[in-house]
This record gives C-alpha cells, structure tokens and sequence, in this order.
C-alpha cells in the first residue's frame, strides 16, 4: 500500500520536474538578450554576434533546442553549456559535489542539534534555559543567512580573530574537503540558519506531547522520566519535525546559492548565478531540474517518514 | 595599454567596420565585464550592499573594541626582491572565461591577457602611449603606411624568437572575416601587414591615419606566435600559462625567457575569481589573497582604517555620461541639452556618486589627450537659466522626462538618482526606468532617448571614432555634426601635433556648446593590496591593479 503511494507520488513528481523544465526554459527565454549578446555584452559587434551565435547553435528554432537537451537528459547527456563549450555534466559535476558535501554536514549537524537543543527547551519551559533557547532561535531565524555569515567571517576570520578562512580557495580539480578548515564558516552560517526552526518546532511539538494524556497516563503508571521522554515523547514528537527538516533541507539546496557567494564556495550556486548572467540555458536547465528533484525526493521523505512514525496515517494509507 | 584608437575613415563605405573605425578597446571589454559583474550581482545587489556595509560596520567596531590586528608589517623598502607568488582576487569573470590572446570580455581576461601576451604598444601608468613589442613605429609622410621595428631578443614562452611572421599571422588572425575577434573593429582601416624583414613590419592603411599608432597600443592585440591555438597560449608576456579553470582561478609562472632585465620578480602569479565584492574584501582581510581590484569607492576609507592594508587610488579618465539622443525630441534642441547640463551640479555628483573619489568634468571627455580643451570655462549648475532655456525651448512648465539606467557601472544607477533630484529643481520631471545590464545593452542599447553609459580612459579621437561620428559603433547621442566631422576627418590626417590639438580643441568646443552627452565627472580607480605587496603604482588607464601590469610586483618582508 505504502509502495502504491510512493509510486503515485514519484509518477507525479516526474510531471512536476517537466513542467519546471519547460517554466526554467521559457523564463530563460524571457530575459532579455541571448547567451552571444550576454557574454560579449558591449563589445557585441554584428560580426562578432553572428559569429557566436552560429558557434552556439543559437540558430537553431527555440523548441528544437528543448527537446533536444530534453531528449539528452534520458540518455544522461544534459547538453553543453554555451558559455565556455564544455558538456554541462562536466562542468557541474564538481560543484555538486562541493554542494552535497556542504548540504549534507550542515544536515548532519543541524538536525540532531536542533532536536536534542527544541527538546532541552521543552523539558525546562519557562525556565533561564528555556528563554536562552527561545531567544536566540527567534534572533537566529530573523537574520538572513548573509548576515549570519558576515558575523562569523567578522569574528573568526577578518578582524577580531584572524584563525579561520574566510573564502574557499581550494585549486579547482582538488575536492573541496582537502582543506576542511575552509568549510568550517560555511557550515556552521547553514547550520545556525537552518536550526532555529527545527528547534521551535521540536520545542512546540514536544511540549504539546508531553502535556498529552498518554505521557501522563504513563508517569502516572510509574514509568522512569528518562523513558517517558525516549519511549512515548520523543517518538511522537517527531513526525511534525520531519516536515519541518524536510523544509529546511528543500530549502537549502536553494539556499545555499547565497551562502555559496559570501564564501566564494565552488558549488552549484555560484554556477547558477554565472549561468542566468551568461543566458546559459543548459546549465540553468539542469540546475533547477536539480534543486526541483531534491525539493521532491526531500518532501516524498518527509512524507514517508511521517507516515511511519503516525499510526493513524499508517492505517489510512492501508485502508 | 588600452585606447584604441582608430581612426575615422571618410572615405570608406559605411559598415565597412573601417568607417567609424570602430574603436573596440578595452574600455569596452572591461564594459562587457560590467555587464557580467552587474548581471551577476543585479539580483543581489541589495544584499551586496546590506551585506558589505554590516561587515565592515561589524568590524570597525569590533576593531575599535581592541581586536587583536595580528600581522601588522610596513610597507616594504629597499631593493626588489625575488621570488613568491602574488595571489590576485578580481570581481567579473565566470564560466565563459577565456586565454584567448584575442578576445579578453570580462576583468579577469584582461588581467590573464596582459601578462601573457604584449602588443606591439601599451599605454602606461601615465596614459602615454610606450614601445612595447615594437622599439619604434612611425608613419611615412602620408600616414598611410606605418612602419614597426621589433624588439630584438624577444622569446615566445616556448623558446622561439618573435619574427615578422608571427605579428603578420597576428593581426590575419584579429581581423579574420568569418571570425573577427575583439580588436578587429577598430582595424578596419588596416589594409595588410606586409613582413619586410626578421624584424620590422610595415601596417598598410586604407587611408591615412594619424594616430594610427594609438590603435596598436590595445591589450587585445597581444602578439602570439604563428601556429597559435588557445589552448596552448603561448606569448611573449612576463608570465607563462600553468593552468586555468574558467569562473575559478588561473596560474601563471615566469616566463624565464622574458626580455626585460630582473622583471617579473615573481615566482607564480594567482588570478582568483570572485562573484562578490564581499567576498572579496573578506579575502583580503584574511589574508587570503595578496591584493584586490576595484573595491567600491565608497569603502576606501573604511578598508584603509586597516593598519595591514593600502589603498592603491588613481585618477582615471573613466567616465559615466548620461547620453541625450540629438535627433529626437526633446534633445533635438540644443536648448534643452544645454538646460540639461546646466541642472547637474557636478561637485555633488562627485561626492554623492563617487564618495569624492572624482574630478569633477566639463562635458568634456578625454581629459588626459594633449589637445584637451582645458580652457574652456568650467559649466556649473544655474538653474534660473536652465529654466529660462527650457522656457525658449517651449517648456515653459518644465519638462517630463523618462531616464533609462542598469548597473553597468558602479556609480551608474546613483547618478541616475542624483540627476533626477538636482534635475527638478529645473522643473526637469525625470522617471527613471531601471533595467538590468543585459538588456540594457541588449536590442535597444544605443536607442534609447536618454540614457548612461561607461567608458574608460581613451584620448580623443579613438573615443571619438568609437562613439562621436555617424558611424561609430557606440554612437549613443546620434551625434552627426557636419563641421565636427569635418573637423575630425581633418585631424585624424594630420600628423602634425601642434596642428592637429588645435583641430581637436575646435571639435571639442563643438562638443562642449551642442554635445549629446553630459559629462559630470571622472571617477578613480581603488584597489586594495597587503601592506608586503610593493610595485603596484597609480594608473590612468582605468584598469585595475597598476593596468595588471604584475611584472613589477614584488613581495617584501614576511608574509
């Protein structure tokens, strides 16, 4: 039952990326100017733009290049990127990689922090601790992650201590996580903005579990506090906060694009914005198709994960 | 290295590329770049801003709280030294980035281009135009022949010595009809070069040109040997290609068969990429990179406060007009451009716009030509007699007025702002539409009615070739004024100095009484560099960082 569901869903996942491709390539279509006039901006001279665009296959009709780069991507060929020639495969390999490793230690560290940090702050509620947290995840999650960001590169690396770096300067070719100290400020500017919510969200749920009647019902019985909180709290209060990471996660595969430029990171962000700037279509095309799939896999988890820890849903879904 | 200059060519049919000589330099590179670097920030540009300005408030006042400023050293004396890698950060590249000798687009491929490859000329950190490739070039009494002399004992980065050959290969290959790179507009005039011998070259002209000289002294006429192919870019530049990642860095190592003595002292040369000047300005803060280009005008004083830090701050003769279009109404009457003109108060501009990192100007441009028309009274804001010219125009109850502005300078879309408050007091109503850089400079770049643009330092007729005559590229203000063509036309023969200034001053007098443009200010030109980085000097040109000009870098001290 539960498969039938995640193949309905995948099914509809598939019509949603497509209709993202055609959006992402009609919007690129809307900015004014083509990739010919877009890298040689000023000094585009007739010759010099006619020149380009046959080099571009820019002559070719507008529907015959999306069906064409759509028709590569089931064979795993996502087109070549006019601004520098190169398969776009090639091109973004790399700067995914940088990405994912990004993404996926800010995850790592910010999801049990922010459970383990939103619980400590229901089991004190209203006391010091509990207003220290709520505070400063409220602070935390009113600044953008530009500004978080700025303050840490501040403290740590340009002006009051100078220990840490402030910018990636790994040799294009070396992996990002040869230098690990360069990825310490980048992950913890996620981290610090991705945090807040799943604390206040595990904070909220885990309140409203623990003032529930089972909870009670259980240290009535005379279970031990430690188990009451792992066994029957904990548990429940998760499947709300899955949702709640799934967001957070969704949300920093695009994200990340800012965090990406203060830090002169080499991922998928800064490919992007070079890639608007340059009309380069393919690299645009393949980018959001890519953000769009993690947004999807991300919340068909989030789903499934809510499905597993709530037994009513469980039920419904085999009704 | 720079100007262009090209001249006009009456005699050659229009569209002939050769007519308006369209002087391609690297002004318009570097424009190109701006596109880029505006596209590329457009969309952040608040955050940019927001975000650069938190930083340095956070970290003055961090500073100013006793934070430890580790590594503090002095400027470094005595003789250079040998030796280190100069690490560079620059704003405005990306994935379309090239090594190609010929087509540099953005900042990051003119600083690659420069220290490769060399063209015959340059202009230096004076705006004068010097020998490079070339000891000397000289016109015969027509100007219609330039004869150049090579430099002997100049070795490509492979060994070879620099012949004839390869300058003739050179210029075939710039000016290839089916595939024409950037410096090919502004050859148009040149008919072919013919190698006399090992070591000179003879430019046979179309028709005469003066100056023609100038047009040689661009940096994307880097001379490359004859089987040149991008992808093993050999030249004759201080540096030598090591490796290159488009958007991300490239590394240059010295060229030991460099024909200067000593130079470059430098061991590696590192040209890093940036997408924002934040991140930028962090680097250097962190002393990640050694030194950085173009750092907004506006933190000069901020980034200086910095013990560990100097500012390299050059005057230029950059400008950003706001160009009124003289064939359609309202600015077909010259009454209206002159009212216009006289609304701008230039002091505030420069202050405003540019911090007071300027010269304010006279709607004047090429301001370091030897013919400039410094004499000519400095216009200055009158508003009752901009009222009053209006009035005769027929705008009796002011003027409305659409103003069409994109980031494609720093300083651009400010000055857009300025204009339009100092305007109103004139009862000038000015609507300012804001685009983005791509479309600004997309289908209706060169239409538009009342606009800005961007060009770097340039003497007098390569700019006016490229922007003041019917038939130039770049001719924003439709400008087409039968005695000023007359008068250009006349010194662009001329090979004497003397004679053709005088010429010069007249077209500028024309210029200043009925232009198209409103020329309010030169901006300077700010980098910034670690307090051990030594041989980085003031630069008129309007590049960045001493013209990338990293030959004469050395590193001092500890670092």
């Amino acid at each position: 039952m539960l498969l039938r569901l995640i193949t309905r869903r995948l099914l509809i996942s598939i019509v949603i990326l497509l209709l993202v491709s055609i959006l992402v390539f009609v919007a690129t279509l809307l900015l004014p100017g083509d990739p010919a006039q877009a890298i040689l901006g000023q000094q585009a001279t007739p010759e010099r733009l006619a020149a380009l665009r046959e080099q571009m296959n820019l002559n070719d009709p507008v529907w015959q290049r999306y069906l064409s780069w759509l028709g590569g991507l089931f064979v795993g060929d996502f087109g070549t990127s006019t601004a520098n020639g190169s398969s776009v495969a090639a091109l973004l390999s790399s700067r995914i990689g940088a990405s994912l490793v990004l993404m996926v230690l800010a995850a790592v560290i910010a999801i049990p922090v922010g459970v383990l940090v939103g619980s400590y702050s229901a089991l004190r509620r209203g006391r010091t601790g509990d207003h220290v947290v709520t505070g400063l995840s409220l602070v935390l999650a009113a600044l953008p992650e530009f500004v978080v960001g700025i303050a840490l590169i501040t403290l740590f690396s340009t002006t009051v201590f100078t220990v840490l770096p402030s910018v990636t300067m790994a040799p294009p070719g070396e992996a990002v996580w040869a230098y690990p100290s360069q990825l310490i400020l980048p992950t913890v500017t996620l981290v610090l903005v991705v945090s807040p919510y799943i604390v206040r969200m595990m904070r909220a749920t885990m309140i409203e579990v623990l003032d529930s009647g089972y909870v009670e019902m259980a240290r009535l019985k005379g279970v031990p506090e430690r188990q009451v909180i792992l066994r029957h709290a904990v548990p429940h209060a998760l499947a709300p906060v899955a949702q709640v990471v799934a967001i957070q996660l969704a949300w920093l595969a695009g994200g990340i694009v800012v965090v990406e430029f203060l830090f002169r990171y080499p991922g998928v962000g800064q490919a992007l914005v070079d890639a608007v700037a340059n009309r380069d279509i393919q690299v645009v095309q393949t980018l959001s198709m890519l953000v769009a799939a993690v947004y999807v896999v991300v919340n068909l988890l989030a789903d499934i994960v809510g499905i597993l820890t709530n037994p009513k849903l469980r039920t419904e879904v085999s009704r | 290295m720079n100007t262009v200059s090209n001249h006009p060519d009456p005699a050659a049919p229009p569209g002939s590329g050769g007519t308006s000589a369209s002087s391609q330099t690297r002004l318009d590179h570097a424009r190109a770049d701006r596109v880029r670097l505006a596209q590329l920030t457009g969309a952040l540009s608040r955050r940019r801003v927001l975000g650069t300005g938190f930083a340095l408030g956070v970290g003055s006042l961090l500073a100013a709280c006793g934070g430890s400023q580790a590594g503090v050293s002095a400027d470094p004396t005595g003789p250079a030294q040998r030796g280190g890698n100069l690490r560079v950060g620059l704003t405005g590249g990306g994935a379309s980035d090239s090594l190609d000798a010929h087509v540099p687009v953005n900042t990051t491929d003119i600083a690659r281009v420069v220290n490769l490859y060399e063209p015959l000329l340059y202009r230096d950190e004076n705006f004068e135009l010097q020998p490079l490739l070339a000891t000397k070039i000289e016109p015969s009494t027509d100007a219609k022949v330039w004869t150049a002399t090579l430099r002997e004992g100049v070795k490509f980065h492979d060994g070879r010595p620099l012949t004839g050959d390869d300058v003739a290969a050179t210029f075939k290959r710039i000016t290839d009809p089916d595939d024409p790179k950037s410096g090919a507009a502004s050859l148009g005039i040149l008919d072919e070069v013919v190698v006399v011998d090992e070591h000179s070259v003879e430019f046979r002209l179309k028709s005469p040109s003066a100056a023609f000289d100038d047009t040689l002294g661009q940096y994307s006429l880097g001379v490359v040997p004859a089987d040149y192919d991008p992808a093993n870019p050999v030249g004759t530049g201080p540096f030598r290609f090591k490796s290159f990642t488009g958007g991300q860095q490239s590394v240059f190592a010295r060229n030991e068969h460099y024909w200067r003595e000593n130079e470059p002292y430098l061991d590696e040369l590192t040209i890093l990429n940036f997408d924002d000047n934040d991140a930028l300005i962090n680097a250097l803060l962190s002393t990640q990179v050694d030194a950085i280009g173009q750092i907004p005008l506006a933190l000069i004083e901020v980034i200086d406060a910095d013990p560990r830090i100097s500012i390299l701050n050059a005057e230029t003769g950059s400008w950003i007009p706001f160009t009124m279009r003289v064939d359609k109404a309202p600015f077909d009457d010259n009454r209206v451009r002159q009212a216009f003109r006289l609304a701008v108060d230039r002091e505030q501009m420069i202050q405003q716009v540019f911090s007071g990192q300027g010269t304010v100007a006279n709607d004047l441009y090429a301001r370091y030509d030897p013919g400039y028309a410094a004499d000519l009274p400095q216009r200055v804001q009158d508003i009752p007699k901009a009222k009053q010219l209006l009035a005769d125009a027929g705008y009796p109850d002011g003027i409305d007025v659409e103003l069409v502005t994109a980031p494609i300078q720093s300083g651009a879309v400010e000055a857009a702002q300025v204009f339009a408050q100092q305007a109103a007091d004139a009862g000038i109503r000015v609507r300012i539409r804001r685009v983005d850089a791509t479309e600004f400079f997309g289908e209706n770049y060169l239409q538009w009615d009342f606009a800005q643009d961007f060009y770097y330092t340039r003497n007098f007729l390569p700019q006016v070739s490229s922007s003041t005559l019917k038939d130039s590229p770049f001719n924003e203000t439709h400008w087409d004024h039968p005695e000023f063509n007359k008068l250009i036309e006349k010194a662009v023969a001329t090979i004497d100095d003397d004679e053709r200034n005088d010429l010069i001053a007249q077209a500028q007098t024309i210029e200043y009484e009925e232009g198209g443009y409103i020329v309010w200010g030169f901006s300077n030109q700010a980098d910034a560099y670690q307090r051990y980085v030594a041989g980085l000097v003031p630069n008129r040109t309007g590049l960045a960082l001493s013209g990338f000009e990293f030959r004469r870098v050395w590193l001092g001290g500890e670092k």
